[in-house]
């Protein structure tokens, strides 16, 4: 399977060939995968240094030109070390661009806390004129890039190097959240690569619980499809939100923002709570946060016997 | 001295407003008078004239000194320069180029208008523009390292149509003083020359520096902060003080002279 990565320079090359008027700016990562763009865009393509907050002031001067910039490295450094400037020098000033980091929660997994990344969703979502996707899988990156990196916003497309395996027959919208499968009992919201462990939880909680899960499948978070949210949790009147972000601000608060006033529901939320400073693989530090198949199982029942009182 | 009448403007408007940086504008009217009057090729009619020269005021806090030489050039009119920092207005205590015709970026945070000016420059050579870009930082921004990484970038990237001008007038020296502020930039790999910010004759010779430039150009002005009223000079309580009745009477009096 096709890694995001290895999408995200492929789009580039396709896009770069087409549109004359994008730049791709990296931090030293995807150097390497990004020659074929530099030698197919030449002028175009800038390993501008380890220089990430300054990156992005370049890049919004860029767009001050009429250029469409394209900045990308690792999440923390591109979004929570540069944050400042993409506030005011796109966010304030009213600039265009892209942004596209790798890296997701734990994709550094064994490199420790300061490579691991969940508030950068948050981040980018306070910006005016901002959207932010969490692409699972190669072609949900390509299609969301190719409909949004000419729109006259602010993009985030944070990737993961963890996709959840699964290629949907259905268009990739932005704003629009993917029916993976039908149930009235419970529903379950997942945001990116966290659906392959919602996959797993679904089975096996209608193979053994026999409980028929709504699961809703999250790629975009600004703009969120909070119609389907509403629709799904009308239905099943409980929800466990499953996402690879911060417990303190991630897509449950759009959940229950978008549910607010409405008649009574129990809703839950799988996140990250705190730092964590475990090593290992994505999968260990995934089980460190309780990002797991058999814990969304223990928190949907638990949030089902909670909603019956 | 220089532009008396262009420090009793900012005395007025900032008092009036109770809101600016008086001795921060003082320090570097007189270069950006000259900019605007010698130095930027713009079109009065059309703020957006693709081929224009970009002026990007990074020490934002000293744009009462831009306002009252846009209104010199009649590029902003003296009725929105007497709505400074007013309700309404489109004058703030930093500038803000979403509001004014003419302002070409919203600075304020340090550290930022620099780096942006670098992306103006690279993207002026991918688009094979002839304009150049001139940058006003101050000698305080340069205790922020995205002037650092931009000034390495713009010299590893031969930016020759690029300009900072480093208003050097030892603000930054009250906190952590960067003496060898020339040899600094000279050693990121810039054209750098001293001048005088203050004195006609050195601030044209200053400026003869661009034309023939193979990489980015500093021209690092010995300024004085509060130049001309020897109350506001130097540092301390007037970098953000408002004129009381009395003193608005002594500066203006010490503008006469």
């Amino acid at each position: 399977m096709k890694g995001l990565r290895e999408q995200f320079a492929d789009t580039m090359l396709d896009i770069g060939r087409q549109n004359e008027d994008l730049v791709v700016m990296v931090g030293d990562i995807s150097h390497g995968i990004l020659q074929p763009f530099a030698q197919s865009c030449p002028g175009r393509y800038f390993n501008i240094g380890i220089c990430e907050p300054t990156m992005v002031s370049i890049a919004a001067g860029m767009a001050k030109q009429g250029l469409i910039p394209v900045t990308h490295t690792i999440a923390p450094f591109l979004i929570e070390r540069s944050f400042e400037q993409i506030k005011l020098d796109f966010g304030y000033q009213g600039f265009a661009g892209n942004f596209v980091s790798v890296g997701g929660a734990f994709d550094y997994a064994q490199l420790g806390c300061s490579h691991h990344c969940y508030t950068d969703v948050s981040l980018m979502s306070h910006i005016p004129n901002s959207q932010v996707f969490c692409p699972g899988s190669a072609s949900e990156f390509d299609e969301l890039f190719r409909s949004e990196y000419n729109n006259g916003k602010i993009n985030y497309f944070k990737l993961t190097e963890n996709p959840h395996g699964v290629e949907f027959d259905k268009p990739i919208l932005a704003g629009k959240i993917i029916q993976v499968s039908e149930g009235s009992d419970i529903t379950i919201i997942v945001l990116g690569p966290q659906l392959k462990n919602a996959i797993e939880a679904n089975a096996e909680l209608e193979k053994k619980h026999g409980i028929c899960v709504d699961l809703l499948y999250v790629h975009s978070v600004k703009p969120f499809d909070s119609a389907k949210v509403i629709s799904s949790i009308e239905k099943t009147r409980c929800a466990v939100v499953v996402e690879e972000l911060s417990a303190h601000d991630g897509i449950y608060n759009l959940v229950i923002r978008s549910w607010n006033s409405r008649d009574r529901a129990e809703i839950r939320q799988l996140a990250i709570n705190d730092f964590v400073h475990e090593y290992g693989n994505y999968s260990n530090l995934c089980d460190v946060s309780g990002l797991t198949a058999s814990n969304i199982i223990k928190v949907v029942i638990e949030t089902m016997r909670h909603a019956k009182r | 001295m220089l532009n008396k009448d262009l420090r009793k403007r900012i005395v007025e408007i900032v008092t009036k407003a109770k809101e600016g940086h008086i001795p921060s504008s003082f320090s570097i009217v007189d270069i950006i008078d000259h900019l605007y009057g010698q130095v930027l090729r713009y079109d009065k009619a059309n703020p957006n004239w693709p081929e224009r020269d970009i002026f990007v005021l990074s020490k934002g806090h000293g744009c009462a000194g831009l306002y009252v030489v846009l209104e010199k050039y009649n590029l902003l009119t003296a009725a929105q320069l007497e709505n400074y920092s007013q309700p309404g207005g489109i004058l703030g205590g930093h500038p803000d180029r979403t509001k004014v015709p003419f302002i070409e970026a919203s600075t304020g945070s340090l550290g930022h208008g620099f780096p942006f000016s670098v992306g103006i420059a690279i993207a002026n050579k991918i688009k094979k523009k002839k304009s150049l870009v001139i940058s006003l930082l101050g000698d305080g921004e340069c205790h922020e390292g995205t002037i650092w990484e931009a000034a390495h970038v713009a010299a590893n990237r031969c930016l020759d149509n690029l300009v900072a001008i480093i208003d050097w007038n030892l603000s930054g020296a009250q906190l952590c003083p960067i003496d060898d502020l020339p040899a600094k930039w000279a050693s990121f790999g810039w054209q750098v020359h001293v001048f005088d910010g203050h004195k006609q004759e050195s601030i044209v010779e200053a400026f003869s520096h661009i034309e023939h430039a193979t990489q980015p150009v500093a021209l690092i002005a010995k300024n004085t902060k509060g130049y001309g009223v020897n109350l506001l000079e130097g540092h301390g309580r007037w970098h953000h003080r408002i004129p009381n009745q009395q003193e608005f009477e002594q500066i203006m009096e010490a503008l006469e002279l």
